[in-house]
């Protein structure tokens, strides 16, 4: 398992909750959301499976394995999902849950000329954030919303750095009503289980 | 007047740094250093990558001769299809990819490789795990 932290507030904003995880695992911290970048996401959670030759064999699934509730430090596991893992770590590509071509492609974004120019204005953003200049980041974060509206991490990270209702004078309620930005995850598409 | 080019990976200040309008013009030996990208005989080159100059926007790519020419970069950027934002008042210009590194993106079924830090500054790549099969989740704690 590799984790990545799309956390443009660096190990200070990622390092509780590994620490927490204690896991044996790389945890990995991408602060100017370059994985998410590479791999055509737009929200978080995002997992893929990668099998031994390199290849994605289920794409841009929105969940979460295990998650642990901040205020009370219980953790939850999505069962069904670690039980699809399992199998695929125990039939690899006979697996049911493995995605065929079609199927990876169909969860994947690939990038648009406005991703790249929402990009360069994610960054710059971000770069402005971490030199102490989070008020003048806004304008940017705001002009890559308006560009991929679908792009949450780039909403969600912008608020996160700043106030949403002061600095973008929206709620995430709001925010999530605005039809040119859903999906607000994609589709998971897990097959149900063979009896046996 | 100075400026701050972030250009992939790099971060330059160029206290040289000129505008006409909303472009950013370097000189030759300033465009080396912040971006790599160096005028020779095959074009526009940065490595072993060489871009034909275009001919028909050579005049508004670069200016002047010998030592004083200079080069526009955000005008090279609109040809290469590479995304740049720029912040007036702290004089920082961004630029992304250009349109050879993401226009390829997810076209195959290859999970694209990356280079990150842990908390302790271990870089991992994914390329290492080749062999293995990798759970690869992103998250945040937003």
């Amino acid at each position: 398992m590799i984790t990545v932290a799309c956390e443009s507030k660096g190990a200070a904003g990622a390092e509780e909750w590994i620490r927490k995880a204690n896991s044996q695992y790389p945890s990995l911290i991408d602060e100017r959301h370059q994985v998410a970048e590479l791999y055509g996401t737009r929200n978080v959670p995002a997992l893929f499976w990668i099998d031994e030759a390199g290849r994605m064999v289920r794409a841009n699934d929105p969940v979460y394995v295990t998650r642990r509730n901040r205020e009370t430090g219980e953790t939850t596991v999505n069962e069904r999902y670690l039980n699809a893992v399992r199998d695929w770590v125990a039939k690899g590509p006979q697996s049911i849950y493995v995605q065929d071509d079609k199927a990876v492609k169909d969860h994947l974004n690939p990038p648009t000329s406005e991703d790249a120019q929402a990009m360069a204005f994610f960054r710059l953003g971000v770069y402005l954030y971490q030199q102490g200049h989070a008020k003048d980041a806004v304008a940017h974060f705001k002009q890559a919303h308006q560009l991929k509206p679908q792009n949450w991490n780039y909403k969600r990270q912008a608020w996160n750095l700043g106030n949403i209702e002061q600095d973008y004078g929206t709620t995430f309620q709001q925010a999530q009503q605005d039809p040119a930005s859903l999906p607000f995850y994609p589709r998971l598409d897990l097959p149900e289980p063979s009896p046996s | 007047m100075t400026a701050t080019i972030l250009y992939q990976e790099k971060v330059t200040a160029v206290p040289r740094a000129a505008m006409t309008g909303e472009d950013l013009w370097l000189t030759l030996a300033d465009l080396a250093v912040a971006t790599e990208w160096e005028m020779k005989p095959e074009g526009i080159c940065r490595g072993e990558l060489c871009v034909p100059m275009p001919e028909e926007r050579a005049h508004s790519l670069v200016r002047g001769q010998g030592a004083d020419t200079w080069f526009n970069l955000t005008e090279f950027a609109r040809h290469i299809e590479q995304g740049y934002a720029h912040d007036a008042a702290h004089g920082v210009w961004c630029f992304g990819d250009p349109a050879w590194e993401w226009k390829s993106r997810l076209a195959t079924r290859m999970a694209p490789d990356f280079t990150l830090a842990d908390l302790q500054g271990d870089r991992f790549s994914l390329a290492q795990f080749r062999g293995k099969k990798v759970l690869l989740a992103l998250w945040a704690s937003w």
